[in-house]
């Protein structure tokens, strides 16, 4: 068969493809036989372009079929990945599981920050000078007006409003997290870094306020959105020690194959842990440094809080015993 | 005795075949560092002008607007190019303007996953500053993906061609080669007739020279472009 024949033989097909593929004849929703008539076009096509090449037809065939047979496609492997019950399904099933499921990871950053947490934190409370290694000297003088007892919402530098404060908690803490995630893909070394870091400085302001003397204003304060943000940036770096580990313990992957592997499980713990600060940061903003609550509500609140987080990460989408299936 | 080299590892130029379930390869023409730089400063000067402008209008909502002005700042920062590569051209503003788009390395469209792995982990290309260690990533490899796209499995390649190459030989009688031919000594000639009408006249005659006394030796006097044209005309079936 000559390509002329080749082309005027098939020449129908393809046209009927190509305006079965054109954006205006897909907008408004095309029919399901339409649909069946369209994977049928490009296998069809897709077959041609096998025989085009084989036999060297021209050039002008065989671009004309590659171009047909990519659109195609595109088309036909689009995956619809959104949508409310993919969402509901992440948070009751996907999220705490894969989180159980790098329980070595997990425990690697709690150990990773909390560690420098408490150390940093004891050693700030006995000699209060320490703090001044890790923070400058004006933002310590600051802590006075934030967690002293001026009238004033707790823990602001200025009398910023609850909106912009929850504006800057988004962009700064979550920023923090990503970079801490992002960090892991140089062999874990860079979420290490981040979680000691974070713990450490944490820690120092801890003790340092502590023997300030501003702990019955400052405890009352983190404990409800730290439930959130804490065990936030713990699973940050936890995403980000799956890369790493992937990395340095590749198995019987090549390292980039295992790399590819692991993001996929690791992004599933980053879209949780972003919604985790999402709420840290509106608790943060409208709640924490509210002074009008009561410090023992709000420890009561906090405690609860993380008494659901740890609850949600051990027994959340667990199988039902005796169900027999995972879902 | 080694194995011989893979059709990607002998190509000398950048193109990137993945290989559909229907067992036909579908060709990406990935984009290098420059490309992707000019791209990167269309989108840096667009997410610029929002966040001015954003701060100015918020500005007139009180303390209300700063907060939501920070927070168009963080999804524009972190989740502007994820938007957009996950709407239909699969490209950000900038990347649409130069001409390339993001596709997972298997060739199909991009998901929301791979989209969201390959912009966060952005924050470890940048790294240490200027994107340094992203760019040293794409410089090394043949499909130049940076460290997110290699996490994330995908590739940033230029937008199928809308126009594709016509390659039609010019007019001329058909005319029967004199020997039979083998299928390459075919491809060769008819991809030449199609390459003749782009090609000056001295070099497509240059060209016809090495073919035409094995194929037609009888027009070696006469017009020897049009005969070899004609037997590409033979060739394709006009007989």
């Amino acid at each position: 068969m000559t390509p002329l024949q080749f082309e005027a033989q098939h020449a129908a097909a393809w046209q009927e493809l190509d305006a079965a593929l054109a954006p205006t004849s897909r907008k408004r929703g095309s029919a399901p036989a339409d649909r069946a008539r369209i994977a049928a076009l490009y296998r069809a096509a897709c077959e041609h372009l096998a025989i085009a090449e084989s036999r060297s037809y021209p050039v002008w065939l065989i671009e004309r079929l590659e171009a047909l047979t990519s659109r195609g496609h595109q088309l036909i492997y689009r995956q619809a990945d959104f949508g409310i019950d993919k969402l509901r399904r992440l948070f009751l099933i996907d999220f705490p599981t894969a989180v159980r499921a790098h329980r070595l990871q997990v425990l690697i950053a709690l150990v990773a920050f909390v560690g420098p947490l408490v150390v940093i934190g004891v050693l700030a409370y006995l000699d209060p000078s320490l703090i001044l290694s890790l923070q400058d000297a004006a933002s310590v003088e600051q802590y006075e007006g934030m967690y002293g007892d001026p009238d004033g919402p707790i823990g602001r530098r200025d009398a910023a409003s609850d909106w912009a404060m929850f504006g800057f908690y988004i962009r700064h803490n979550i920023g923090i997290a990503f970079q801490c995630f992002a960090g892991g893909l140089f062999f874990g070394v860079g979420s290490l870094f981040a979680l000691a870091f974070n713990g450490a400085a944490i820690g120092s302001t801890a003790g340092y306020l502590t023997w300030r003397g501003f702990g019955a204003n400052f405890y009352p304060f983190v404990i409800t959105h730290g439930a959130f943000e804490l065990s936030g940036i713990v699973l940050a770096g936890t995403a980000g020690l799956i890369l790493g580990h992937a990395l340095l313990v590749p198995g019987r992957r090549s390292r980039l194959a295992a790399l590819e592997h692991a993001a996929r499980r690791a992004i599933v713990i980053v879209y949780g842990m972003t919604a985790m600060f999402a709420i840290a940061a509106a608790l943060e903003a409208f709640w924490s440094s509210a002074r009008w609550v009561p410090a023992s509500v709000k420890v009561g609140v906090g405690a609860a809080c993380w008494l659901a987080v740890i609850a949600y990460f051990l027994f959340q989408g667990r199988p039902r015993r005796g169900s027999g299936s995972t879902r | 005795m080694t194995a011989p080299p893979s059709v990607a590892e002998s190509r000398l130029d950048t193109r990137y075949a993945a290989e559909t379930p229907e067992g036909i390869a579908l060709w990406l023409r990935p984009a290098g560092v420059v490309p992707r730089f000019y791209a990167y400063l269309i989108d840096a000067a667009i997410r610029f002008f929002f966040v001015s402008i954003s701060f100015l209008v918020f500005a007139l909502l009180g303390t209300f607007g700063d907060g939501l002005a920070l927070v168009l700042v963080f999804l524009l920062e972190w989740l502007y190019p994820v938007a957009f590569e996950l709407s239909a051209g699969a490209a950000t503003p900038g990347k649409r303007m130069i001409g390339l788009t993001v596709v997972l390395d298997s060739g199909l469209p991009i998901t929301p996953a791979a989209s969201l792995t390959r912009n966060l982990l952005r924050a470890a290309d940048f790294l240490p500053s200027f994107y340094a260690f992203g760019v040293l990533s794409m410089l090394f490899r043949h499909d130049f993906k940076r460290l997110g796209d290699l996490a994330a499995g995908t590739l940033v390649v230029y937008a199928p061609r809308t126009e594709l190459l016509r390659g039609t030989p010019p007019p001329a009688p058909a005319r029967a080669p004199a020997i039979p031919l083998t299928a390459r000594a075919q491809a060769a000639i008819v991809a030449w007739a199609g390459r003749v009408s782009r090609l000056t006249e001295a070099r497509a005659d240059e060209l016809a020279e090495i073919a035409v006394p094995v194929v037609v030796p009888r027009a070696m006097d006469g017009d020897r472009v049009a005969a070899l044209v004609g037997v590409a005309h033979w060739l394709l079936g006009r007989r």
